[in-house]
């Protein structure tokens, strides 16, 4: 039985030189020490594979068609067996495999594994990234809903502020003159041909490299890299080092199947994400946020002063892909160790933190109005019990003026503005008044847009928030001094 | 190797005979053909693929409306048929203006996407405000940009009143080096 | 090792029976996003539409409380819809139907009324007495009888000219009296501010029933009075406009 089973093998063998083809892929020699640090990079093709699944699996119902794509996207979730995990699964492991390219790219940069013969290999995973970026783009937009309607609404502004080609992108973008059926299909194209194609191509340039230059050692404190000497010195590593097969590979083996297994978990409790309310831009009661990936770029666009604001969206991203760049031109030699390279640590330190803080401020945006807390979010039941008439009244004006939308009470309503909850401690009457009419800051003037009695009985409102405690504000020329 | 299959080996180096001429011919004819073979083929691709920058529509008179449904002094939201729209566009083919009647026969109409990032504002009438949910943009009942992030006030479409209709010039999303186009042409 | 294996065999069984058992986040279809337009859920609307002033419950918000079984069966379905699509000119409440500018289609205004009945009319509660008429006759009562009833009923908690007492403020101030109309008054000194304490027309300040409740005749000369306190206000404010305007 198993003569037989190795003549078969034997015979297909002989034909397609399978074996003689891998031998040297897992035969190559791989230097000692790498352990578990090497793993990333194979997590991140092993889900890139998922992707391609559940992307054709999906591509099999979702319908890419202006007028049907949200009706088969409910169609997956509710109907179509198993749809919703599969839309899950994409989702998540989308998600996982950018989280998976980052903390790889991060490692490759900290470790020095970028430099002398690495450049291109280091290239190609840059392309890898701005692909990876462009199908979560397109991705977000397939989900065919009020995001998406409005993400692509957001990048064609975006695109349009370029001077003179900025009305032409907004037109490539939009495929046409609006957002429509065709901005879907071709985001379509984009999202399962054009893309995958490219990142493909892009893989297997990467792969091929990292099989001719060989995997870096793990660096070494004071060992730095000198073109002139470092092929013979890694040749002298490789000599010394193990056979991809078996340990290498199994780590990599091991360290994806956690990775999927996570994944399909997280996707089975999280579910699948979306889609919203439909892409109908006559629903004004909208909220649009882009997905995860881009929200530093979001709240980076929110934050940067308006003469800034071109800067913020062209030269960030520039500056980002040209800094990545030209990382392996600049520092193709010298130390590799992180221990010695702390400029290299100290930047991935403040990117990841600049990226953190924006990305959180970008997720609770406080700089955006709670559009419905006028009449959504009740006066807090403590202050509306020791209210006199008038105050009444003005509490009323307070939330009917739509103030609520910008100032919280006790915590709940918009941020853009102060939390007014003690706002009787810091102005006095005449401050509040003046504040209202004048506005100030990022407030507007309300003078035009209250009647005296509005303005009168809010004030008297407005005096009241303070704890029982603490005393009023005192008039200006005696606080300031 | 012995039961391999024939290894095909190195090709033997046929020393080349050819004259020289030839080979340039077959050089030149490769590079030129090669040249308008994919001249031939590329042009129309790329003429589809950049079909809707090439292809500038110009906008047209809509009708938002008549003119009786809008109160003087007060702001309401339109919905109307975007006049580009493809018969799959879906709810994604609609549009929406605000409309603003100041004086019997005066209207102001805004388009709904703030000119920071294209987000939809909302109109509030209590306070006189529109504001945008993306990044805290604010402006003015007239439009005027109040507070936030962006760089002038609300977009206006031309507007003009047929028989006691209302029509908007549109057919393009407003942006800011392209703005809502203006009327050129006379009322009839 | 065979601990290692143990773990990754219960790690794959976790994804494995999540979506064998679908205990997992499965959507559900009754949580499909809907259009602001079509819902019709009297909790989502009232959340989202008359918290903001009338209290998470209906009450002790700034608004009068609309869950008041007094209120509810005094005011019609038809008052309580033309008030809620059209507003209430000359007081905060805005107009929230579509046709006036708001957000809300007609099917939604008549699910929030019939929401606020189902939710806050009690049977039991119900007067004995015959309930007056919600809406003001305008000319019904007089200001000189009003402050009889005013100062026999009112004043203990208002103070004797309205200046308001330590026990509840001032109703006399012109920028309050501005704020709110006849309509409304009228139906605060119907239904009081039970959430406030603020005693209905059947009950003393102290909540102990009236023998005699408030009659139709009282409750429209307490109105008269107020509103005759905001004409004094606006003609004084008037010539003090005026005033300001020929100094300068």
């Amino acid at each position: 039985m198993n003569r037989i089973a190795r003549q078969i093998g034997g015979w297909f063998e002989a034909r397609l030189g399978i074996a003689q083809a891998l031998r040297p892929i897992l035969g190559h020699r791989t230097p000692r020490g790498a352990k578990w640090w090497y793993v990333f990079g194979s997590a991140t093709l092993t889900l890139f594979l998922i992707q391609v699944v559940t992307g054709i699996l999906l591509a099999m119902v979702y319908v890419p068609s202006g007028d049907q794509a949200y009706e088969s996207l409910q169609y997956l979730n509710y109907t179509q067996e198993l749809g919703w995990f599969l839309r899950a699964l994409h989702n998540t492991a989308a998600s996982g495999m950018v989280v998976m390219l980052v903390i790889h790219m991060t490692q490759v940069f900290l470790m020095g594994a970028f430099k002398y013969p690495r450049e291109l290999t280091w290239l190609f995973g840059v392309g890898l990234l701005a692909i990876t970026m462009g199908m979560a783009f397109t991705g977000q937009v397939l989900r065919w809903d009020q995001d998406a309607y409005w993400g692509v609404g957001v990048g064609s502004a975006m695109a349009g502020r370029l001077p003179i080609i900025g009305p032409y992108m907004v037109r490539l973008i939009c495929s046409g003159p609006t957002i429509g059926g065709e901005t879907l299909s071709r985001f379509f194209a984009l999202h399962v041909f054009v893309l995958p194609g490219t990142l493909i191509l892009l893989v297997v340039g990467h792969l091929y490299l990292v099989l001719r230059l060989g995997i870096s050692s793990p660096p070494v404190a004071g060992k730095p890299v000198d073109p002139k000497t470092y092929d013979a010195e890694y040749e002298r590593e490789l000599a010394n080092g193990v056979t991809f097969y078996p340990n290498p590979i199994r780590r990599d083996m091991i360290f994806s199947a956690l990775t999927v297994i996570v994944i399909v978990a997280l996707a089975a409790m999280i579910g699948p994400m979306g889609p919203g309310e439909p892409p109908d831009p006559t629903i004004i009661k909208s909220d649009p946020r882009p997905d995860w990936e881009f929200l530093p770029l979001f709240g980076l666009l929110a934050l940067s002063p308006a003469p800034l604001e071109p800067v913020a969206i062209f030269g960030v991203p520039a500056i980002i892909g040209l800094v990545l760049i030209l990382i392996p031109f600049v520092g193709s030699k010298g130390e590799r160790s992180p221990r010695r390279r702390p400029v290299a640590v100290l930047s991935v330190i403040l990117f990841f933190t600049t990226a953190g803080v924006l990305g959180w401020l970008g997720h609770t945006s406080p700089w955006s109005p709670v559009m419905d807390a006028w009449s959504g979010l009740p006066v807090p039941e403590r202050m509306v019990k020791n209210l006199r008439p008038l105050e009444l009244q003005g509490a009323a004006v307070f939330q009917v003026k739509t103030c609520r939308n910008c100032h919280a009470l006790d915590g709940i309503g918009g941020e853009r503005g102060p939390d007014l909850t003690k706002v009787a401690t810091k102005l006095t009457h005449d401050e509040l008044i003046r504040q209202v009419i004048q506005g100030g800051g990022l407030m507007p003037a309300f003078g035009s847009r209250l009647s005296p009695a509005e303005i009168d009985a809010m004030v008297a409102f407005l005096e009241t928030l303070r704890p029982p405690g603490e005393p009023p504000a005192r008039s200006a020329v005696t606080a300031r001094r | 190797m012995n039961h391999g299959p024939v290894h095909p080996g190195e090709p033997p180096i046929i020393n080349n005979a050819d004259e020289p001429d030839r080979r340039g011919v077959l050089k030149f004819f490769s590079i030129v053909l090669g040249g308008i073979a994919a001249a031939a083929a590329g042009v129309p691709v790329l003429g589809y693929f950049f079909g809707p920058v090439t292809r500038m529509l110009r906008d047209k008179w809509v009708d938002i409306g008549a003119i009786d449904e809008f109160p003087t002094g007060q702001t309401r939201i339109v919905d109307f048929e975007n006049p580009v729209r493809r018969p799959w566009d879906g709810v994604s083919g609609k549009s929406a203006a605000y409309v603003r009647r100041t004086g019997p026969g005066e209207f102001k109409v805004f388009a709904i996407n703030c000119t920071h990032l294209g987000c939809p504002v909302s109109w509030f009438p209590q306070s006189g405000l529109f504001l945008c949910p993306c990044h805290g943009g604010v402006y003015y009942a007239d439009g005027e940009r109040a507070s936030g992030p962006p760089p002038r006030g609300l977009y206006e479409y031309a507007a003009r009143i047929e028989k006691g209709r209302l029509q908007i010039l549109t057919g393009h999303l407003p942006t800011l080096n392209d703005p809502p186009s203006i009327a050129t042409e006379k009322r009839a | 090792m065979s601990q290692c294996v143990r773990f990754i065999t219960r790690c794959m069984a976790l994804p494995l029976a999540c979506v064998i058992s679908s205990g997992c986040d499965r959507p559900d279809p009754a949580n499909r996003p809907l259009r602001p337009s079509e819902v019709l859920d009297f909790g989502v609307l009232y959340a989202q539409n008359c918290s903001g002033c009338h209290g998470a419950d209906g009450k002790l918000g700034p608004a009068p409380p609309l869950n008041d079984s007094l209120f509810l069966a005094m005011a019609s379905d038809a008052d309580l819809q033309r008030v809620i699509a059209e507003g209430r000119p000359g007081t905060p409440m805005s107009a929230f139907a579509r046709s006036a500018g708001g957000g809300l289609t007609p099917q939604q205004v008549t699910a929030i009324v019939s929401g606020m009945r189902s939710k806050w009319s009690a049977a039991t509660t119900r007067p004995a007495a015959p309930l007056s008429p919600y809406l003001t006759q305008v000319g019904h009562g007089t200001a000189t009888a009003g402050a009889a009833v005013f100062s026999r009923n009112c004043a203990i908690c208002h103070g004797a000219n309205g200046e308001g007492a330590s026990k509840a403020g001032a109703v006399n101030s012109p920028a309050f009296l501005a704020l709110i109309t006849d309509q409304a008054l009228r139906r605060i000194v119907i239904t009081g501010r039970p959430d406030l304490g603020m005693p209905d027309y059947q009950h003393a300040a102290d909540g102990a029933a009236r023998p005699t409740p408030l009659n139709e005749q009282e409750i429209s000369d307490v109105v008269a009075l107020l509103a005759s306190w905001r004409q004094t206000a606006a003609q004084q404010s008037g010539q003090v406009a005026q005033a300001a305007g020929a100094s300068r």
